[in-house]
């Protein structure tokens, strides 16, 4: 299956939030939707999920219109929050009844998530005795309890203790094992890089950048070298200006073109006393900081 | 549709899982339940105070067959007091009065004046009224038998009685003013407490957050017709059951009531009225409901609930002093009575006071219904439209204007 949106607009009175946003996620990936606060990430994802048109611009599945009666999408948004005063259970049927479960259906689901998520104790306890975390995977289950084709995961990480990161993560590979198409809107690089094979950076309501991300790495020029030293001193006054210093204590040099590469990767080994070289390869944070930094 | 029933089912259940609810209800029946054993236990009472002394009334007058005449006129018109002779002077009397040893006297001066002298006089005491017309009676035999007449036709001079029947050929409104009272008060209550509670049901799904999942879930109007509809069925649940609870229990309590006109005519209500007044309850319930759900969405926290809602209080306010001033007067069919009996807003009120105390040509009642039920679907789906715009609208509460707009071209 392949999710298409293709050129969306979206204005909210005189403010124009996207600009023809389009990207492609497919499934069994994952597909990382980046962007800083007012982006216009939540948007996109409200138009993909139809709570309310685009302006212009088309959602696809396979090619044609989605149709939301038969794609079912699951949906964790960044902003949290159930029903507090009611109980567990009550709930989170409730959420899955709405998306078309049986009701009995819906039991099962979600006890046998309640179960995955080691959440049973609390099946029949009312939301608001729980804990900032374990509301969150409870949240988390309203987002996958109705089998969804499409699962959009907005911040799913904020707010969980390592453990429950570790558990959260499985649960996100088994999606994705599954043949589905997962959507991670998040701001820690981190766990982007981790799972998603392609992304889109969104800045100011346009797609500043989308692709797979390994071939994005690959593009970009390899013309910096990150070294490991003893000694910088020596490095920095033969190089003079191509070599800065890191924050965490390595050297950075720039090279005139990226051919002499292997050139001056000799000259430095054969002259200085090197632990390590290597070519730059950008983070998904630095990439993240030259496309959604720039204010357009 | 689906959709619809699963959100009416959820909201149902929240209400009646509600403690606030189900304490309210359970109260309100308790208190019918007292209500209506009130002739039983007092009855009780009754019996058991029967042996108690009466309370003393005292008659002086210098002249001493006067004063026994009129204490043969007041003993069977006053049942509930001890009518003596005072002794000793109007000092004595007055004495007694302030001890506590009577509570009143009637010290005359003639058969056609007196002074009444009691401790602490009371809003309520009829003695004086009730006094009046007996000594009228007195002085009126005391002359027709100086005139000649003897008692037996003096008697019969008095006792003339005259037979009446009145016929009310339209409407009566002494009996139907009593289903019109508390129809309109239920429906005053009713929609002021459930309107607050919806506005406050869509107001803390939007304030919890909850409605980020709901709105990707769910189709603003099913979620704006289940949660009305449900508050709806609440609210007539809660009706029934007070109400149904009344009846059993006045049917239980019927013998202790006797012929209590007003309590039997509550229960005997024509089979049409209440058909009208389901109908006009039902709908006016409905369109406010709608609007209190509109209004919830709009504001971003629970705290600005209530400053958002009084406009639309106001309305219903106003239409309700509207309606209670008309029928108080008696004069149900003035102009502004009719104009308020075809605008949505005031008509569930204004059509039914109308129908229960004046004469309604049907078709007037039919286009009052018609409307009604136009503008209740179409408020439905109005409020259901600004329900999505508002639910996404976070930080200030959106201006009016804002709103229309953003209706507009959704």
């Amino acid at each position: 299956m392949r999710l298409e949106l293709k050129n969306i607009d979206k204005s909210f009175g005189d403010k124009q939030v996207l600009k023809g946003v389009s990207f492609t996620a497919e499934s069994g990936k994952a597909f990382g939707l980046l962007g800083r606060n007012g982006a216009g990430k939540t948007t996109s994802i409200r138009i993909l999920m139809n709570v309310f048109p685009a302006n212009s611009g088309e959602v696809l599945v396979d090619g044609k219109p989605i149709d939301y009666k038969a794609i079912q999408i699951g949906y964790l948004p960044e902003e949290r929050g159930l029903y507090p005063k009611k109980l567990i259970i009550d709930q989170l049927v409730y959420f899955a009844e709405l998306k078309g479960m049986g009701r009995k259906e819906a039991v099962l689901s979600v006890d046998a998530w309640l179960e995955r998520l080691e959440m049973t104790e609390y099946r029949n306890k009312r939301l608001d005795t729980l804990s900032k975390g374990n509301q969150q995977k409870i949240q988390l289950i309203t987002a996958l309890a109705h089998n969804p084709q499409i699962v959009i995961l907005d911040e799913p990480f904020s707010g969980l203790d390592p453990v429950n990161a570790i558990l959260l993560k499985d649960v996100v590979k088994e999606q994705i094992a599954q043949g589905k198409i997962v959507l991670f809107s998040s701001h820690q690089m981190s766990y982007i890089e981790e799972f998603c094979d392609s992304i889109a950076i969104i800045n100011a309501g346009r797609v500043a950048l989308h692709g797979d991300l390994r071939d994005i790495k690959r593009n970009y020029p390899r013309d910096r070298l990150v070294v490991s030293t003893t000694k910088p001193e020596q490095i920095q006054s033969a190089f003079g200006g191509a070599c800065t210093r890191q924050e965490n204590g390595s050297l950075m040099i720039q090279l005139a073109n990226p051919e002499e590469k292997s050139a001056v990767m000799k000259r430095l080994v054969e002259h200085f006393d090197i632990d390590e070289v290597r070519v730059f390869e950008p983070s998904l944070n630095d990439i993240f900081v030259q496309y959604a930094g720039e204010q357009v | 549709m689906k959709q619809f029933g699963t959100i009416l089912k959820f909201e149902l259940r929240g209400y009646l899982k509600n403690k606030v609810f189900v304490g309210t209800t359970v109260f309100l029946v308790i208190a019918i339940a007292i209500a209506m054993f009130i002739p039983n236990i007092t009855a009780m009472f009754k019996s058991e105070e029967g042996v108690k002394d009466k309370t003393v009334m005292l008659v002086y007058a210098q002249d001493g067959e006067l004063a026994s005449l009129v204490r043969q006129y007041f003993e069977p018109a006053f049942p509930d007091y001890e009518v003596k002779l005072a002794e000793g002077s109007l000092e004595d009397v007055k004495e007694q009065i302030i001890s506590g040893s009577a509570e009143c006297a009637f010290a005359m001066d003639s058969a056609s004046s007196y002074t009444y002298y009691v401790n602490n006089l009371t809003m309520y005491d009829a003695n004086t009224a009730l006094a009046e017309t007996l000594l009228k009676e007195v002085c009126r035999v005391t002359a027709m038998l100086q005139y000649g007449l003897t008692p037996e036709q003096a008697e019969k001079v008095m006792s003339v009685e005259i037979e009446s029947n009145v016929t009310a050929l339209g409407k009566d409104q002494g009996q139907n003013f009593l289903y019109t009272y508390i129809m309109i008060m239920a429906l005053y209550m009713v929609i002021l407490l459930y309107g607050q509670m919806v506005a406050t049901n869509v107001a803390s799904e939007k304030s919890s957050r909850a409605m980020e999942v709901l709105v990707t879930s769910a189709k603003p109007s099913s979620m704006m017709f289940g949660k009305v509809l449900a508050s709806c069925l609440a609210g007539l649940i809660q009706l029934v059951a007070v109400f149904g609870s009344a009846l059993v229990f006045y049917n239980i309590n019927k013998s202790a009531w006797g012929d209590n006109r007003i309590i039997e005519s509550i229960f005997n209500i024509p089979v049409n009225l209440f058909v009208y007044m389901l109908v006009y309850f039902v709908l006016g319930f409905l369109i406010y409901a709608f609007l209190y759900g509109a209004i919830g969405s709009t504001a971003s926290k629970l705290e600005d609930i209530n400053t958002s809602v009084m406009p639309i209080t106001f309305l219903f306010i106003i239409a309700f002093l509207v309606v209670m001033m008309s029928m108080t007067s008696g004069n149900t069919d003035n102009t502004l009575m009719k104009a308020c009996s075809f605008i949505p807003f005031t008509s569930p009120m204004a059509m039914f006071t109308r129908i229960c105390m004046s004469t309604v040509p049907w078709h007037e009642i039919a286009l009052s219904i018609a409307i009604l039920i136009g503008s209740t679907v179409g408020i439905g789906f109005l409020s259901a439209k600004i329900y999505s715009v508002g639910v996404l609208l976070y930080g200030t509460t959106p201006k009016l204007g804002a709103i229309i707009k953003a209706v507009w071209k959704a």
